[in-house]
C-alpha cells in the first residue's frame, strides 16, 4: 500500500463507499492516508496459507439438535 | 452534600441493616447531581423522577422482605448508547435526536431486575466513538479532578458521575478502552470483562468484534458486585458466551500471596514512554504486588503499534460497515470527529481488514503463551494524566497510544484501577489483565491492590466528601 493517494484514486474510493464529502474533506483525509497506510503494513506478516480467520464456524451442540 | 459517598458495598450492607434508605441514598445522588453537573455534565438525560419511583419502591421491598441483592435500591447510570424503555436514547447523536426505545437493552434489563435505582443516561461519545466533541447536541463531559480536562471516552458521563458520586456505579462499553481510559482518568474502576461475558443486545454498536460491555464503580468489589448482575449467557446477542457466571466476590479479600503477575514494561517504557506520574503509579503498584507476596514476572510481547494497527484497521472497518447506510445518507448529520472517522473507512480495503483479522489472531497466540503461567499482567491503562479537555487531537487514532486497546484485540478481560495522583493531582491508574473467564481472578488482584493502598478514600475537591 503506497504512503500516500491521487486525488483520483480517492475519488474513487470515496465513489465506491457512498460518501460525497467536501475538498476541504477530501483534503483532510488525504492528509491521514500515510496513518493508516503504515497500519495496513504493519498487520502483514510473512504467514503461511493455514494462518487463516478460521472464523466462519462454530459448530455447536445446537448444530446437532 | 458532605456526607462521605459510601460504595456500593458499604452501601449494600447499611440499606440490608435498615441504616441507609434507598431514598435518602438517591436523594443524596440527586442533591450532587444538581450541585455539579452544570460544571462536569455527566448526563444527557435525568430520569429523577423515575429515580425517586424506584428507590420508593425498593424501600418498600427491603423493609417488608429485605434486599433482593446487593444492588437493591443502588443509584446507577447507564450510558446513553445503552436502550431504556420509554426514555431517550440518543447515542449524543442529531440522527437519533428524539429516539426513544421500545425496550431495554439486556444490561439495562439485568440492573433493573436487581434492583437498581436509574439516575439517568450518562454522556457518551456521539456513537461511542472520538470525542471530545463540541459540536454534538449535549456537551462533553468535563472530569471532577480538574473540569478544564478530560475525562477520556467514551463512557464519559459514567466516568465522572462515580468519580463525583452522582451515581454509585454505571454501565460503560469498550471497544479500545472506552470503560478503561475514563475510569483510568477519573481516577475509579472499570472492568472491561471477557468478550461475550455481558450481552451486547440493545446496545449501538462501535466495532463488532470488539464491543464489550461492563461496570464502572468506585472499586474493584463494586465492580464485581455489579458485574455478577451483568455476566450470563443471551442468546439475543449473536457473540454471547455460553458460560455460567462464577461468583465474583467469593475471593475478595483471600490475598493474592503465592500469585504469578507478569508486567509488559515494554509497552510503556520503549514503545512509548509515558508521563512521570503514570510510571510512578506503575511502579508502586509493582512494589505492592510484591509486598503482598506475588511473584512478578517480566512479559514480552509484540510491540504496542502492532496491537493498535491490528485494532485501529478492524475498528475503522465494522464501524464504517455498521453506519453505511447514515454515512451515505446523513454524513452531515455526524459530528465532526465521527463523521471523518467515519470516512476513514472508505481508506482501507477487503484485504487489509483481512489481513488484519489473520494479525488478531497470531496476536492472541501470542498473549496465551506470554500468560502461560501467570494469573495475571500489569500494564499502563492510559499514557499520562488527563490532558486539557480542548488539547486533544482530532486524529488521536494515529497520534496517541492506546494501551488498552490491546486486549480489546484479544478479547481478554482487562480492569484499569487507580494507582495514585499524578501532575495536578490528576489521578493515574494501572491497568490488570486476565485469562479469558477469569475476572474473578483480576478483581481478586485489583481489590488487594485498592485495599493495600489508600486512594481510594479521596474524592475530587468539588465533591466537598
Amino acid at each position: 500500500m503506497p504512503s500516500d493517494i491521487s486525488d483520483e484514486a480517492l475519488d474513487f474510493l470515496l465513489a465506491r463507499a457512498g460518501l460525497s464529502l467536501t475538498a476541504a474533506q477530501k483534503a483532510e483525509l488525504k492528509g491521514v492516508y500515510a496513518g493508516v497506510a503504515a497500519m495496513a503494513a504493519r498487520v502483514r506478516q510473512p504467514r503461511g496459507h493455514m494462518a487463516e480467520p478460521a472464523l466462519t464456524y462454530g459448530f455447536a451442540e445446537e448444530d446437532l439438535q | 452534600m458532605t456526607d462521605p459517598i459510601p460504595t456500593i458495598a458499604e452501601a449494600a450492607r447499611l440499606i440490608a441493616a435498615k441504616r441507609l434508605s434507598p431514598v435518602e441514598l438517591t436523594r443524596a445522588c440527586l442533591d450532587r447531581v444538581h450541585a455539579l453537573d452544570n460544571q462536569l455534565h455527566a448526563f444527557i438525560h435525568l430520569t429523577e423522577e423515575r429515580a425517586l419511583a424506584e428507590a420508593r419502591a425498593a424501600e418498600r421491598a427491603i423493609m417488608a422482605d429485605g434486599p433482593k441483592g446487593p444492588l437493591h435500591g443502588i443509584p446507577i447510570g447507564l450510558k446513553d448508547i445503552v436502550d431504556t424503555k420509554g426514555i431517550p436514547t440518543t447515542c449524543q447523536s442529531k440522527i437519533l435526536a428524539g429516539n426513544i426505545p421500545e425496550a431495554d437493552a439486556a444490561c439495562a434489563e439485568r440492573l433493573a431486575a436487581a434492583g437498581t435505582v436509574l439516575i439517568g443516561k450518562t454522556t457518551t461519545h456521539e456513537f461511542a466513538d472520538g470525542g471530545p466533541s463540541f459540536d454534538l447536541p449535549a456537551p462533553p463531559a468535563r472530569n471532577p479532578w480538574n473540569p478544564d480536562h478530560f475525562t477520556a471516552g467514551s463512557s464519559s458521563g459514567t466516568g465522572a458521575g462515580v468519580a463525583a458520586g452522582l451515581i454509585l456505579g454505571g454501565i460503560g462499553t469498550d471497544t479500545g478502552g472506552s470503560i478503561r481510559g475514563p475510569a483510568a482518568l477519573c481516577g475509579i474502576a472499570g472492568i472491561k470483562p471477557t468478550y461475550g461475558l455481558v450481552s451486547r443486545a440493545g446496545v449501538a454498536p462501535a466495532a463488532f468484534s470488539l464491543d464489550h460491555i461492563g461496570p464502572m464503580a468506585w472499586t474493584a468489589e463494586d465492580c464485581a458486585l455489579m458485574l455478577q448482575a451483568l455476566a450470563g449467557h443471551d442468546p439475543r446477542d449473536p457473540a454471547s458466551a455460553k458460560r455460567p457466571a462464577p461468583n465474583y466476590t467469593a475471593s475478595l479479600g483471600t490475598g493474592i500471596k503465592g500469585l504469578k503477575i507478569g508486567v509488559i514494561h515494554h509497552f510503556h517504557e520503549t514503545d512509548y514512554q509515558v508521563s512521570p506520574g503514570t510510571k510512578r503509579g506503575i511502579d508502586d503498584a509493582v512494589a505492592t504486588f510484591r509486598d503482598l507476596g506475588a511473584e512478578i514476572r517480566e512479559v514480552q510481547l509484540s510491540p504496542l503499534q502492532d496491537w493498535m494497527a491490528c485494532g485501529s484497521l478492524i475498528s475503522i472497518v465494522e464501524r464504517a460497515a455498521a453506519y453505511e447506510e447514515w454515512s451515505r445518507t446523513r454524513l452531515g448529520d455526524f459530528g465532526e470527529r465521527v463523521r471523518s472517522r467515519l470516512m476513514l473507512g472508505a481508506l482501507v480495503s477487503g484485504v487489509d481488514y483481512l489481513q488484519a483479522v489473520r494479525r488478531r489472531r497470531e496476536l492472541r497466540a501470542e498473549l496465551q503463551a506470554a500468560m502461560a503461567g501467570l494469573d495475571a499482567v500489569l500494564t499502563a491503562a492510559q499514557p499520562s494524566e488527563a490532558p486539557k479537555i480542548d488539547t486533544l487531537p482530532k486524529w488521536d487514532v494515529f497520534e496517541l497510544p492506546s494501551f488498552t486497546m490491546p486486549f480489546n484485540v484479544a478479547g481478554y478481560p482487562a480492569i484499569s484501577v487507580c494507582s495514585g495522583y499524578g501532575a495536578g493531582g490528576l489521578p493515574v491508574a494501572i491497568q490488570l489483565v486476565g485469562k479469558p473467564f477469569q475476572e474473578a481472578m483480576v478483581l481478586r488482584i485489583a481489590d488487594a491492590f485498592e485495599k493495600a493502598t489508600d486512594f481510594r478514600n479521596k474524592r475530587p475537591a468539588l465533591v466537598g466528601a
